[in-house]
């Protein structure tokens, strides 16, 4: 393989990643804001009393829809381009269509942040974009996805590597599920009843389980080898755990005491169980491919995604042990359950993707990081502020669920885990500062070749007469 | 960053790759346990699909156990499917009536009786002619509708109607229903209205 | 797996199979139930709730309440009672026996075998259910919310955090309107160190006019605007509070039974 080939497929990415990505940075800011905002009220109830925009049951949905959709989605799959696009070892197809995509994307992303904020959710948990804004994100996914497979299917290796299950099966799995939801519950004509709250569980797990597990993790194997150095341990293991993530993760999500018939919820806790499963193989394809490895990551992208392959194993232990039903009857309206969410948004998910971000980027714009400092700064920014956030968060949940539910007694630990948000936030500023000065000395320097192009001519017309 | 592709001896412009080693055999039989496992589990807590089996309930039969049986509770619970089956066509699930059709249970003074002897009546005879009920006049005919109950089956739904629609008054026993029976005799005919208002309530 | 066919396969299988289950069987299932008896009457359940009150389910779905609190009961278990209702024509030996058994905390088949042994001397007993767990002895419901508590909500609040308690037969429970207000505008006036934040934007502090508004908050001092004016409820917050007072899941159903304290005659709202 050359490198001025390479050089050509990374090219080809760089405005549709840079579009995806730009938008991306800034949700990740402002959905990190919004949840610093919404964790206030814990600090001092009355902050926003007079102010319905930020009061907590505005600004805790809208944190958590910008963080997920504003940001995890559209930046990931601006990574699942690059993947595809370099597996294939052709230049990415349709580069325009990814391009508009993402701009619909965060026009969706933005109408839905809006109209939570002024009181429009739907009021379904992960699912609060109204239809407007739900049409516009489904319409850009699937352009993403016309891209994505195009490259696919130009690939010059036929042969997959594990990575392409994970990220084509995803592809399939987010319009399945997004259409179903929007058009069961969200549509004009909901279905009636409990109904409704079981298809929103299904959702949201096949969101925040199957979805973030399927892309960060064929993420995850694409870089985890790439940075070791070394071959992923092995194909068998991730096949394996592709197979068995898929089959199991699907019906988890029914929580235990739910007022729906008792089939539902005990579907739910045996697959819940069987995760464990895929848990072990992907546990050994991690350690069997980092260890051996004589790289040092020093806070760099390998270093991001060993952390969020740790933060996935752990995070699916927790949701292993809040279907457990004993457990369960402790942690269940807890903090315990928004603690493993966000292990699993923040800690596995968004940290993977930064990290790919951060080893992609230099090479699609073909110079440096304006502050590679930032890097290793926004890794301890980011471990810092998950231990905290989850952590804080996870005991104090099962100190709420021992104590009746009594807020006081979960004050603390709710006060603690601002902190944590404000160490997330901080790394986010850094993300947001590398890629916006990126875009922007890249625009810098296109404006300067125009303008060179311009005047170029002219002074040659000028010599020759 | 710089500093980890100093470190990094393959250059990472190359595409992963992968070992082909396999998946031993241990992890499949746990998979297999863990079914197995939940399978069971699922036996004992699903309830089988059933859609009225809920937690803390395993199943259907348990939860059928579970239902009020003694007492006036269980005559009602039996005597509302008997109801269903045998009045409501007429007089309405929700004993309220149908115009032209029947009048209603619901509220009506026939049923809120003191006495059970004209509301037992009623059904092993049959009433016809003009009658008063809720103070507005129907002149229809219902045949002897409970004739062919067995006592405990009439008597469990005059006292589901009695119980019922915030009808509010109590019990009506087999003995009541057997005591009308022998009362009437072998050759049951219509009464009417008025006939009946004779009888002491 | 050699192509790309083959994983769109295997992902299809994957998802197909839960769509089935978790999609399409519940809708089908629980998609076209209709009211079901209270057990031990005529009555129908549940009943539509008020214009006012199913507008106050937007102003709650509208404000995140179920960011704080969920609307689902939890059951774990349900224990049986035995109570005597009638000595009969040998109330020695009833009372005798029952002094010897135990009648309450009882399983299914220790109930029965009390019920027979006081029948047999001629008392007459009845079986009470009483389903039991936190929540039920928090006092936040009488048995486990199923789901024809839900039958006529959209979109459904279950809710999946308790920072506050469950509402879900907040009704029953806090049945006061003017409660319900000055707890919304000031929840530390009726509730001391409440954590819950105020949602003053649903009311108006406005100048007392010719006379004060019936509806004016009652506040404790502390609480209270500045002279000459007065705190109103907005529309929205009637309609909430609406809401809040229809919220009961208080009947014993097929699905959840259990022995009310008191036989219920509660007619339907005619
Ligand atoms: C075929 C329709 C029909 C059925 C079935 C029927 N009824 Fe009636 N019922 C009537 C009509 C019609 C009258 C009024 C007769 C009249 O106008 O004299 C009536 C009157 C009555 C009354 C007295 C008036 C009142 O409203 O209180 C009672 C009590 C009553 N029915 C009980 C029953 C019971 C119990 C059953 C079931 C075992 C039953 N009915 C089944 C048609 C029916
Ligand atoms: C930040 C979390 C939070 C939000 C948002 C919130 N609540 Fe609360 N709520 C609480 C806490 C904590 C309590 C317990 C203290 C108290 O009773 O004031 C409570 C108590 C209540 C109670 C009293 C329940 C009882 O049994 O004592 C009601 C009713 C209530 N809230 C209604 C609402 C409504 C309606 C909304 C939306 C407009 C809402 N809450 C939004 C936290 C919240």
């Amino acid at each position: 393989m050359n490198d001025l080939s390479q050089q050509k497929i990374d090219a080809s990415c760089r405005v549709p990643l840079l579009a995806l990505f730009g938008g991306a940075a800034l949700w990740l800011v402002v959905g990190l804001l919004l949840a610093v905002i919404a964790s206030l009220t814990f600090h001092k109830p009355d902050m926003f009393a007079d102010c319905p925009v930020l009061s907590y049951g505005h600004a805790q949905p809208a944190a958590n829809d910008a963080i997920l959709y504003g940001f995890c989605i559209p930046a990931a799959l601006g990574v699942m381009l690059w993947i595809f696009a370099r597996l294939s070892q052709t230049e990415l197809v349709l580069p325009l269509v990814p391009i508009v995509a993402a701009n619909i994307w965060h026009l969706g992303v933005f109408i839905g942040i809006v109209a939570i904020l002024i009181g429009d959710s739907t009021g379904f948990a992960w699912l609060e974009f109204p239809r407007g804004s739900s049409v516009l994100l489904f319409a850009a996914f699937l352009l993403v996805a016309i891209s994505a497979v195009a490259t696919f299917g130009q690939r010059k290796e036929r042969e997959l590597y594990p990575s392409h299950w994970f990220l084509l099966a995803a592809l399939l799995w987010f319009p399945w599920i997004y259409a179903t939801a929007n058009l069961l519950i969200v549509s004009g004509h909901p279905v009636r009843g409990v109904t409704q709250a079981v298809i929103g569980w299904w959702f949201a797990n096949n969101l925040i389980f199957v979805w973030l597990s399927l892309v960060g993790l064929g993420t995850a194997f694409y870089f985890l080898p790439k940075l070791a150095g070394r071959p992923l341990q092995s194909s068998y293991f991730a096949l394996f755990a592709f197979w068995t993530l898929i089959l199991f993760g699907t019906w988890c999500g029914i929580p235990q005491g739910a007022p729906v018939p008792a089939w539902l919820p005990a579907l739910s806790t045996v697959a819940s169980s069987l995760l464990i499963v895929p848990l072990i193989a992907i546990a050994v394809i991690v350690v069997k491919t980092v260890c051996g490895a004589d790289v040092h990551c020093k806070g760099g992208p390998f270093c991001y995604i060993k952390f969020g392959s740790a933060a996935f194993l752990l995070s699916g232990l927790m949701l292993i042990a809040s279907a457990c039903p004993h457990f369960s009857r402790i942690v269940q309206f807890t903090w315990f359950g928004p603690a493993q969410e966000q292990l699993q948004i923040l800690g596995f998910f968004a940290i993977i993707i930064c990290g790919a971000v951060y080893e992609l980027l230099p090479r699609i714009m073909d110079f440096e990081l304006p502050f590679p400092k930032f890097v290793r700064f926004q890794h301890w920014c980011f471990m810092l502020g998950i231990v905290l956030l989850a952590g804080s968060l996870a005991i104090g949940g099962i100190e709420q669920g021992l104590k009746n539910y009594d807020l006081a007694t979960t004050l603390p630990f709710l006060r603690a885990s601002t902190t944590g948000l404000l160490f997330l936030l901080l790394g986010s500023l850094l993300f947001a500062a590398n890629i916006f000065v990126m875009t922007l000395k890249w625009k810098l320097a296109l404006i300067k070749s125009v303008i060179a192009a311009v005047t170029a001519p002219l002074e040659v017309s000028e010599v020759k007469p | 960053m710089s500093d980890e592709t100093k470190s990094c001896p393959t250059p990472s412009n190359a595409e992963p790759t992968a070992t082909r080693s396999t998946v031993p055999m241990w992890v499949f039989s746990l998979t297999l346990v863990l079914l197995f496992l939940g399978f069971v589990y699922f036996d004992h807590h699903g309830g089988w699909f059933d859609e009225r089996v809920y937690g803390p309930y395993a199943s259907a039969d348990q939860l059928d156990s579970y239902q009020p049986k003694s007492g006036a509770a269980a005559a009602i619970a039996r005597g509302r499917k008997i109801y269903e089956s045998n009045c409501g066509t007429c007089h309405g699930a929700d004993g309220l009536g149908k115009p032209n059709q029947a009048p209603p249970l619901a509220g009506s003074e026939w049923v809120k009786a003191k006495g059970v002897q004209r509301l037992t009546h009623i059904p092993l005879m049959g009433i016809a002619g003009s009658i008063t009920v809720e103070s507005q006049t129907w002149n229809l005919q219902m045949a002897a509708m409970g004739a062919a109950l067995p006592d405990a089956d009439l008597a469990a739904v005059l006292t589901y109607i009695r119980s019922s629609w915030g009808n509010g008054m109590g019990e009506v026993t087999a003995d009541d229903v057997k005591a009308a029976r022998a009362a009437i005799g072998a050759n049951p005919h219509p009464m009417s209205g008025d006939e009946m208002m004779k009888m002491p309530e | 797996m050699k192509n790309g066919i083959s994983v769109f396969i295997a992902a299809f299988i994957a998802l197909g199979a839960s769509w089935c289950g978790f999609v399409l069987a519940p809708a089908l299932q629980l998609g076209t139930a209709k009211q079901t008896a209270v057990l031990n009457s005529g009555d129908t359940y549940p009943v539509q709730r008020t214009g006012d009150a199913t507008l106050g389910l937007q102003v709650y779905r509208a404000n995140g309440c179920a960011a704080c609190h969920t609307e689902q009961i939890q059951q774990t278990g349900i224990a049986f009672e035995v109570v005597l209702t009638g000595a009969g024509k040998n109330p020695d030996a009833v009372s005798n026996l029952i002094s010897t058994l135990k009648l309450t905390g009882l399983t299914k088949e220790e109930a029965d075998s009390a019920n027979d042994k006081i029948t047999a001397v001629g008392g007459k007993v009845e079986t009470h259910l009483i389903p039991t767990g936190a929540d039920i002895s928090r006092g936040w419901g009488v048995r486990r919310s199923v789901a024809a508590d839900y039958l006529y909500d959209s979109p459904v609040q279950l809710g999946s955090l308790r920072a506050g308690p469950d509402l879900a037969d907040a009704g029953t429970r806090l049945n006061n309107a003017s409660w319900h207000l000055l707890h919304l505008y000031a929840p530390q006036s009726v509730v001391k160190n409440s954590a819950m934040p105020p949602f003053r934007f649903l009311f108006e502090t406005r100048k007392i006019g010719d006379a004060p508004s019936p509806d004016a908050l009652n506040l404790p001092s502390e609480f209270a605007p500045p002279a000459g004016y007065e705190v109103v409820p907005k529309p929205e917050a009637k309609q909430l509070v609406a809401y809040l007072l229809s919220l009961h899941a208080d009947v014993p159903l097929y699905e959840a039974p259990y022995t009310p304290v008191q036989i219920s005659t509660n007619a339907p709202a005619k």
